[in-house]
């Protein structure tokens, strides 16, 4: 009785609600908006490239506009099968070369094989960048950029220490640094080379390097390779090397930056603390003020005198989701993404470009002459998700395992998880 | 008389210290969101950096979107604050007031809700808001924090309003002019203690969440300034401390602001509402 | 219009935005665990029944029942650390001075008001094994060599780190609540109890434990409901790259079997089982709920 009068408007709140609802339900996004979805890294490194490729396109498609969404390494894949899930995929998205397999083998992108003429450079893209986006000989996945892995180090040190050129071989490499680090004694936690050692991009490069492998496929299965010799003698060295040029810090097995309270390699560089760091080429970026000058880089080298350790080869695809309603709009966009000029501006901020014609001669183009991938797998994000491969690596580094026994166990288990439930 | 002084000072040093230890992180980030690049990196920690510079501010204060998306948290926040507490009004008077069938299974499932594991609702909710096209808007993400801000709001509400004296009510009734005239002048003041609490509640669920955020919100345009952060941070190439902390510092200043205008009622607030539950 | 209608008029707008939100999301929830629904069916909108096949080898898989024992482990201490130092700060704020409680509620305010993605970030920052201020601290009090320490190194250690963020961040709205209650405890009560030379403990259990009971009740209720179900926190400060089953709670579990691995009939699966788990742990919660819920 009392509360009559409220309790007439709370129902007319909730049937408002009700209408709200139902008459928003009706509505649809407008069909001329071609939505792309790009990693945050174009849009902090080559925003001009991205507002570039969207205004020729509004020029050649009149009445459409370019929505560019910027993602996230660590939530895109989730909010892409949220997408899926709810049949409002992006137009274009932006796949690590890692990713592809088990969405092109779940059919969730557009065959792009007939397609193919339209993108520049097509007939020369670099093999191992057309390998990414292939599966069962048709093509997903248009290569976007790569990038190796090279030495960042500190010049005038090397130099100091008396090392002019860059090393020829792996052990020449150690043992200058080694050097480096004794004439650097006296700061305390010096690192000659500040690498993680659960950095696996890192110690698969050893084991890649001595002719092992992570997983090969025969007889419909996969058989996990890294208890192989070769792949052994690869880990081992990479145990050697990794003792040999670290300090004795506690906190040894993690330089990944983000997370779990380790800092970026570079960042122990730009605090002076390290000559040296292996990974990505734009390290550069980050070497801070005081050591820009004297920042420079080279090729990590082979065991093998004269040649490169083999690099992890990073890199992003673009693919055209098969639930996309503007395909053919979605291949002109990345058509124009990858053409000539744009893959000679990636070029220019530090990236591989896609194809052999476009390639420079930087110390990251060279560095790619050798590289590794990984096994080209359904199930292989699950192994990294899993993060298998650091957990032996963490194993055998810290001694809680013998190398052996630390790689049996993770070979099982990557054999195990590539097979599938 | 001395001994008692004494206690009295211990007593205090001893609530000095606990603010300390608990204010500590609160005050490395604001002294590093003024500290220069040298400062920051340094193995000997500045505490307080004597010649503060406010490039990190610029930076974020003119970094894309930051404005829209201040502005997009904003109004997520005072909408859901705003539905919820008027909601959870309604239904605590009901609870607090009438005895009527389904009222248990009612509570029950106002507590249920608070159980539930967002995490493995992710994608049922995200294919409901794609079914009512409210997928990436705002109005998608105020739905799913209405629903969980309403179940604790119509509780601590309800404490209240149970709290009022029959008399009071009456004599509000057969006092005013009219009903909604009498209700504002005399009930409201009694309960507002309440709808601050609920509020605030409501305030810290919306601004603070993240996960079906960054799940139901692509456009960088329409994005609430928690993913604005995280896209600081996520950008795969070098963390700029500097530029993050001074960023955090100043998203946390309107929720301060918030909280130093209704502090002293939140605490009568909560208690009140839980006292009596 | 009849009175009796009166009380579900003023109930449905929330039971309408609620079941509108929530209902199919979870009948949807219980019809994927009962099916295969793996990328494969995400793209084709269709999943294959499979009965309780998911929750038969959920309930089979090892690392469930250790994830489920940790997680215990680690909402039993993280509540239990909340509510005896929220505790201990309310009382705390009973006994000091005007200015240092200001001094110390101003704090605790803006504990509150950092949104955890923020916190964790401050947290990893701090702890950074290279130039955290952590350990320097811990240095220079010579506590110990803390050089280069990693707060990190194992699961162990992580999840302690995870706990003293959590902490830290549920402490304000602990003790702010309590004291609220405890300054209901009516003063005269305690002084006559002290008087009569009454110990501080018994003065405690005696006259302020009653008052403040339901309070503490609620709150560690409420904290074990958000405890048990935990993901951002972990998530984020042990970092995607070092979540291994070693140091699952259920909420990464969740994320790690039905995202990461996109076998959302699984996740479904998992989802339902902690809800009953939460459901069979709060039952007391519940119990008293609907109890003082009677109108008298």
């Amino acid at each position: 009785m009392r509360y009559r009068v409220l309790a007439v408007v709370a129902a007319a709140v909730a049937l408002s609600v009700v209408v709200a609802t139902a008459t928003a339900s009706s509505k649809k996004a407008t069909a001329h908006t071609l939505t792309v979805w790009l990693q945050v890294d174009a849009q902090n490194g080559w925003p001009d490239i991205v507002a570039a490729t969207n205004s020729a396109f509004e020029k050649a498609h009149p009445g459409w506009n370019v929505d560019v969404q910027y993602q996230q390494w660590t939530t895109h894949l989730q909010k892409f099968d949220a997408t899926i899930a709810g049949s409002d995929t992006p137009d274009v998205i932006e796949m690590g070369n890692t990713e592809m397999t088990k969405y092109m083998a779940a059919g969730a992108f557009t065959n792009l094989t007939s397609s193919q003429s339209q993108f520049a450079n097509s007939k020369k893209w670099l093999s191992g960048m057309r390998a990414w986006g292939t599966y069962k000989g048709k093509l997903f996945g248009v290569p976007y950029y790569a990038g190796s892995r090279v030495i960042t180090y500190r010049s005038d040190l090397f130099k100091k220490a008396g090392f002019k050129k860059p090393p020829k071989s792996l052990n020449q490499f150690q043992s200058e640094l080694v050097k480096v680090g004794k004439m650097k004694k006296r700061v305390k936690g010096f690192s000659p080379l500040y690498v993680g050692g659960e950095d696996w991009y890192t110690a698969l490069g050893f084991v890649f390097d001595y002719g092992g492998s992570i997983a090969t496929f025969s007889h419909g299965k996969w058989h996990g390779t890294l208890d192989s010799k070769k792949s052994l003698a690869g880990l081992k060295r990479f145990k050697a090397f990794f003792k040999a040029t670290q300090s004795k810090r506690t906190a040894t097995l993690d330089a990944s930056g983000l997370g779990a309270g380790n800092p970026f390699p570079y960042d122990v560089f730009k605090q002076g603390r390290t000559a040296a760091n292996y990974g990505p080429a734009w390290y550069t970026c980050c070497t801070g003020k005081k050591y820009t000058k004297v920042t420079q880089q080279f090729v990590m080298p082979s065991h093998v005198k004269g040649k490169a350790i083999p690099g992890f080869l990073g890199g992003s695809d673009l693919a055209v989701p098969a639930q996309s309603s503007s395909k053919s709009q979605a291949i002109d966009w990345i058509a124009d993404f990858t053409g000539t000029a744009s893959e000679k501006a990636l070029e220019q901020k530090g990236n591989i470009p896609n194809a052999t014609n476009l390639l420079g001669n930087s110390v990251n183009e060279r560095a790619a002459s050798r590289s590794w991938f990984v096994p080209q797998a359904t199930h292989w994000v699950d192994v990294e998700n899993g993060n298998i491969i650091k957990t032996m690596l963490g194993q055998l580094l810290t001694g809680q395992l013998s190398v052996k026994q630390a790689a049996r166990a993770a070979s099982q288990n990557i054999a195990q998880t590539l097979n599938g439930p | 008389m001395n001994r008692r002084l004494s206690r009295k000072v211990a007593w205090d040093a001893l609530g000095l210290v606990v603010f300390a230890v608990m204010v500590f992180p609160v005050f490395w980030m604001v002294s590093t969101a003024f500290k220069n690049e040298d400062q920051i990196n340094s193995f000997n920690p500045t505490w307080l950096p004597l010649h503060p510079t406010l490039a990190h501010f610029r930076t974020a204060l003119h970094r894309q979107y930051f404005w829209t998306d201040i502005k997009n948290t904003l109004i997520v926040v005072l909408v859901t604050v705003g539905i919820a507490v008027v909601l959870a009004f309604l239904a605590a008077l009901a609870l607090a007031k009438y005895r009527f069938t389904g009222r248990n299974l009612f509570i029950v499932l106002m507590i249920g809700i608070q159980m539930l594991p967002p995490i493995g609702l992710i994608i049922p909710l995200y294919v409901l808001l794609g079914r009512y096209g409210e997928v990436n808007k705002l109005t998608g993400v105020i739905l799913v924090y209405l629903t969980f801000a309403l179940p604790f709001s119509v509780w601590t509400l309800r404490g209240f309003l149970i709290g009022i004296p029959k008399e009071l009510e009456e004599a509000a009734m057969v006092d005013g002019s009219t009903r909604i005239g009498a209700f504002v002048r005399i009930l409201l003041p009694l309960v507002a203690p309440g709808l601050v609490a609920t509020s605030v509640f409501a305030y810290i669920t919306a601004w603070n969440e993240y996960i079906f955020a960054s799940i139901i919100l692509h456009s960088n345009s329409k994005q609430t300034i928690t993913l604005w952060l995280t896209n600081l941070l996520g950008g795969g190439r070098s963390i700029d401390w500097g530029v993050v902390m001074a960023a955090s510092s100043l998203i946390a200043i309107p929720v301060v602001i918030f909280f130093l205008l209704v502090q002293r009622r939140i605490a009568f607030g909560l208690t009140a509402g839980a006292v009596k539950a | 219009m009849a009175g009796r209608s009166v009380p579900y008029l003023l109930v449905v707008p929330v039971a309408a935005v609620i079941g509108a939100i929530l209902g199919y999301p979870m009948y949807s929830l219980v019809r994927l665990s009962l099916q295969k629904y793996d990328l494969f069916a995400l793209i084709a909108h269709h999943g294959t029944y499979v009965g309780l096949h998911n929750f038969g080898s959920v309930l089979h898989d090892s690392i469930f029942w250790h994830t489920l024992l940790r997680t215990v482990v680690f909402t039993a201490a993280n509540v239990g650390l909340t509510m005896v130092l929220g505790t201990l700060i309310a009382l705390l704020l009973v006994r000091i001075s005007t200015w240092v409680r200001l001094l110390v509620t101003a704090g605790l305010v803006l504990v509150w008001a950092m949104p955890p993605v923020v916190a964790v970030q401050v947290w990893s920052w701090m702890t950074n094994s290279e130039n955290g201020v952590l350990n320097y601290l811990l240095a220079q009090l010579h506590l110990g060599n803390f050089f280069q320490h990693d707060w990190y190194a194992t699961p162990f250690w992580q999840l302690t780190m995870v706990t003293t963020l959590i902490v830290w961040e549920a402490l304000p709205f602990v003790a702010i609540t309590l004291y609220a209650a405890l300054s209901q405890v009516p003063h005269e009560l305690v002084e006559a109890a002290e008087i009569d030379g009454a110990r501080s403990w018994r003065v405690f259990k005696d006259v302020t434990m009653p008052v403040i009971t339901p309070v503490l009740l609620i709150l560690t209720s409420l904290s074990i409901l958000w405890d048990f179900g935990v993901f951002t926190q972990p998530f984020l400060l042990i970092g995607a790259g070092h979540i291994v089953p070693g140091n699952y709670l259920m909420g990464i579990y969740v994320y790690e079997k039905g995202y990461a691995e996109t076998n959302f009939g699984l996740g479904a699966a998992i989802s339902l089982l902690m809800l009953v788990i939460v459901a069979a742990m709060s039952v007391v919660y519940v119990r008293r709920m609907l109890r003082v819920g009677e109108v008298e």
